[in-house]
C-alpha cells in the first residue's frame, strides 16, 4: 500500500497534512510534559515560585566569572532555565534542587528500604500465580487450534493468590507500604480503583449489548438511546446529581433506604462506601460506551458462524464463550485499555463527588484521592510543584510503558506498522 | 446471536432492560423534577415527588433563560464548541489521511507518539499550557481555550479515523487515479465519503471536548466573566452559599439537550465510526 508520490515531493505533502497536528501536539502536548520534568528537578513550591529575574550587574558578574560562557550563555539559558542562573538560598526564586534529582529522592527514599522492598516482595509474589496463568493462557491460546478451556486455571490462581495473601500476611506488608509515602499510597488506590472498574464496565456492557441485540426485541433504537443518556450528559452535572444522592441526610439513596427501614450510612464520610460510591458513579458513566462498542462488534460477527454451531447442537451460553468472546476480543481490548488509562486519569467525578476525601489525617491522601485528584491538590491547593513533578513524570513513565505493553498485547497497532 | 424468545426470556431481558435504563435515566430524571418544582429545593420530603412531577412550573427555566446570564454562556459555548469541532475535524482528517495513506520515516514514532501524551496526568499540564497561552497573547480569550481543546480532542480522533481510513480499500482510490485523479483529490472524492460514520464520530467528540469541559476552562478564562462558557457558570452557580437548585437543575437540562439530540441524530453511526484504533470488529 502506498500512494505514488515518490521523495522530497512525497514528505513536502506528508508535512503539509500532519505539520498543523503535530505542531499542536507539540506545544500543547510535549511543552507541558517537557516543563514538567524540569519542574520536578526544582524546589518550586509555596515559598519559591517566581522565576528569576536577575539584575542588570548579575549578568556582568556572570560573564566575568564564566568568561568561556560568555553573555551568550547568560542571555539564552536564564530565559530558559533560571533556575542556572539563581542561588538556592534565594527567597521567592526557584532553583534547581542540590543534587537535582533530590524530589525523586524524597519520593521514593521510603520506597527503598529493606523492609518497604520485602512487602513488596511480598505483594508481587501473591499476584504471581495470576501472572502465570494469563501468560500461559495466552501460550496455549496462541499455539492450539481449538484452545481448551481456560477458566478453571484462573479459579486455582485466584485460590492460591488467597492463600500466599494470608501464608505471606500481605496485609501487613500493605500497612507497612502504606507508611512509606504519598506515592505509594496514591498509586495503589488508583490502581485499585482502575481494577474495580473495569469488569463492571466490560460485564454491563456485555450483558445489556447481548440483550440489545437479540433480533426480536422491539424498540431497540428508543432503549439504546435511554442507555447511552450518562455518556451524553456532561460528567460536571452528573457527578453533581450523584454527590447530591450519597448525601447522608436528605441523599436520595439514604431516602430511599429509609422507606425500607434501613438507616443508610454516611456514604461520603466513610472510605470503603466513599470508594465504592466514585466506582458506582464511573460505572453508570462508562458501561454505555462499551454497549456501544460491543454492538458494534457484535453486529460485525458472521451469522453463519452462529447457524453452524446451531446445527452442532450448541447451547447458547456454548456460542457466548466458543464464538461470541473470542470474536469481540479485537474491538473490545482497545476500549479496555482506552478506559483503564481514562479512568486512571479521572478527575472531574471524583473530585466533584468526593474531592478525594474523605481526610484520612493530616498530610496523608484522602481515601478517594486518586492520582489526578492528588495531582491537582498538590498543585493548587499545597503548591507543591517540584515534588508533584517528579510525581508526575514517574506515573507518566509507568502509564507510557502500560499503554505500549497492552498494545503490544491487543495488537491495537496491528497493520498499523506494515 | 439471539436469545429463545420463549416468553420467560422475553420478559426477562425486557424486564432487566427496563432496569438499566431506570438506572441510566433516573439521575437526569431527578434534576428534571428539581428544575419543574416551585422553589429552589433538589429534592422532595414527599415520596411520590421523588418519582413523579407534583406541581408543575417553568419558572426555573424562564429565570435561567432571562434573568442569569445563561444565554451569553451558551453562545460562548456554542462559539467554542462549534470551532472546536471544525478544527478537530479538519486537522484529524488531513493527519489521519497521512498516517494511514503514506509510509514514511517517523510515522510509526508519530502515532506513538500520539498515544504517549496521553500517559500523562493532564491536570499538571494546565500551568504551562496557560504560562504558554500567555505568551501567545491567547491567555483568557476564546482562541486558546479552542487551540487547548481542538489538540486535545485530536489524540483520539486522528488514531480513531486512521483506524477507519485503514479498512476502506485502497484499491477504490487507485481506481480513481487510473481515471487521471491525483492522490489528494480521490482520497477527497472516494475515501472521505465512505468515512462518513468515523467523521461523524470525530465532530461528536470535538464538540463534547469543547462543550462539556470544565477544569481547563476555569483555569485559562479564571476572571473573564463575559467570556464564561456554560461549565464554568453552571460551577459557579453551584458554588455558591445558597444553591438555586431548581434553576441549576433547569440550565444542566438544558445544557444535556444539545448534546443529547447530537447522540440520538449521529447514534446510527456510532457503533460503525467507532473503530478504537486500526481494529474493526
Amino acid at each position: 500500500m502506498g500512494v505514488t508520490y515518490r521523495g522530497l515531493r512525497k514528505y513536502l505533502i506528508v508535512l503539509f497534512f500532519i505539520a498543523p497536528t503535530l505542531l499542536g501536539v507539540l506545544m500543547l502536548n510535549v511543552f507541558p510534559i517537557l516543563f514538567n520534568v524540569y519542574i520536578s528537578f526544582t524546589n518550586r513550591n509555596t515559598y519559591h515560585y517566581q522565576t528569576y529575574e536577575p539584575a542588570p550587574e548579575e549578568r556582568a558578574a556572570f560573564v566575568e566569572e564564566h568568561p568561556a560562557l560568555g553573555a551568550f550563555a547568560w542571555d539564552v539559558l536564564c530565559p530558559v532555565m533560571p533556575a542556572l542562573c539563581c542561588s538556592p538560598d534565594r527567597m521567592m526564586v526557584y532553583c534547581l534542587r542540590e543534587p537535582f534529582y533530590d524530589n525523586y529522592v524524597r519520593l521514593f527514599e521510603e520506597l527503598f528500604t529493606t523492609s518497604s522492598l520485602t512487602a513488596m516482595g511480598k505483594l508481587v509474589l501473591t499476584i504471581v500465580p495470576l501472572i502465570a496463568v494469563s501468560i500461559a493462557a495466552g501460550q496455549v491460546r496462541k499455539r492450539t487450534l481449538s484452545p481448551p478451556a481456560t477458566w478453571w486455571w484462573w479459579l486455582v490462581a485466584a485460590a492460591l493468590g488467597v492463600g500466599l495473601w494470608f501464608l505471606l500476611d500481605a496485609r501487613a506488608a500493605l500497612e507497612l507500604l502504606f507508611d512509606t509515602g504519598s506515592f505509594f499510597v496514591v498509586m495503589f488506590r488508583t490502581v485499585l480503583y482502575v481494577v474495580a472498574c473495569i469488569p463492571f464496565f466490560f460485564v454491563f456492557g456485555l450483558i445489556f449489548a447481548l440483550l440489545l441485540n437479540n433480533e426480536w426485541l422491539r424498540g431497540k433504537g428508543i432503549w439504546r438511546v435511554l442507555i447511552i443518556v450518562p455518556w451524553a450528559v456532561p460528567s460536571y452535572i452528573s457527578a453533581l446529581i450523584w454527590q447530591f444522592f450519597f448525601r447522608t441526610e436528605q441523599g436520595t439513596i439514604n431516602q430511599l433506604l429509609g422507606i425500607l427501614g434501613v438507616q443508610g450510612p454516611s456514604w461520603l464520610l466513610n472510605p470503603g462506601t466513599a470508594f465504592f460510591a466514585v466506582v458506582l458513579v464511573n460505572i453508570w458513566m462508562s458501561y454505555p460506551f462499551f454497549m456501544v462498542i460491543i454492538l458494534g462488534a457484535l453486529q460485525a460477527i458472521p451469522t453463519e458462524q452462529y447457524e453452524a454451531a446451531e446445527v452442532d447442537g450448541a447451547t447458547w451460553f456454548q456460542q457466548l464463550f466458543n464464538i461470541t468472546l473470542p470474536l469481540l476480543r479485537p474491538a473490545v481490548m482497545p476500549a479496555i485499555v482506552l478506559s483503564s488509562i481514562t479512568t486512571f486519569q479521572m478527575f472531574n467525578t471524583v473530585w466533584l463527588i468526593t474531592q478525594g476525601g474523605p481526610i484520612q489525617g493530616a498530610g496523608v491522601p484522602g481515601a478517594t484521592e486518586f492520582v489526578m485528584v492528588h495531582a491537582y491538590k498538590q498543585v493548587f491547593q499545597s503548591r507543591n510543584d517540584g515534588l508533584i513533578g517528579a510525581f508526575a513524570v514517574i506515573v507518566f513513565i509507568i502509564l507510557f510503558a502500560a499503554t505500549l505493553y497492552s498494545m503490544r498485547v491487543t495488537r491495537i497497532t496491528q497493520g498499523a506498522y506494515e | 446471536m439471539s436469545m429463545k424468545g420463549t416468553p420467560l426470556t422475553k420478559v426477562l431481558v425486557y424486564a432487566l432492560i427496563v432496569l438499566a435504563v431506570l438506572f441510566s435515566i433516573y439521575p437526569i430524571w431527578f434534576a428534571f423534577l428539581a428544575s419543574i418544582r416551585p422553589g429552589q429545593r433538589l429534592f422532595s420530603l414527599n415520596l411520590a415527588g421523588m418519582f413523579i412531577p407534583l406541581d408543575i412550573t417553568l419558572e426555573n427555566f424562564r429565570a435561567m433563560l432571562f434573568e442569569k446570564d445563561f444565554l451569553m454562556w451558551a453562545g460562548n459555548s456554542l462559539l467554542v464548541a462549534g470551532l472546536t469541532t471544525i478544527a478537530a475535524v479538519t486537522l484529524a482528517t488531513s493527519g489521519a489521511f497521512a498516517f494511514s495513506r503514506f509510509r514514511f520515516v517517523g510515522r510509526e514514532a508519530g502515532l506513538i507518539l500520539f498515544l504517549a501524551v496521553q500517559a500523562f496526568p493532564g491536570v499538571l499540564s494546565l500551568v504551562p499550557v496557560a504560562l504558554l497561552l500567555y505568551r501567545l497573547g491567547l491567555f483568557g480569550s476564546q482562541w486558546g481555550l479552542v487551540l487547548a481543546y481542538t489538540i486535545g480532542s485530536l489524540v483520539f480522533t486522528t488514531w480513531n479515523l486512521k483506524g477507519y481510513f485503514d479498512t476502506i480499500p485502497m484499491e477504490l482510490e487507485e481506481a480513481a487515479m487510473i481515471d487521471g485523479c491525483g492522490p489528494i483529490q480521490s482520497f477527497i472524492r472516494i475515501a472521505l465519503p465512505l468515512a462518513r460514520p468515523a467523521l461523524a464520530v470525530t465532530a461528536l467528540f470535538g464538540f463534547m471536548a469543547g462543550w462539556n469541559e470544565y477544569v481547563m476552562a476555569s483555569v485559562l478564562l479564571s476572571g473573564q466573566t463575559d467570556r464564561y462558557t456554560l461549565p464554568i457558570g453552571l460551577a459557579q452557580m453551584a458554588n455558591d452559599i445558597q444553591v438555586p437548585w431548581g434553576e441549576y437543575a433547569a440550565g444542566a437540562l438544558m445544557v444535556s439537550i444539545p448534546v443529547l439530540v447530537l447522540f440520538l441524530w449521529l447514534q446510527k453511526y456510532l457503533e460503525s465510526g467507532l473503530t478504537m484504533g486500526g481494529v474493526k470488529g
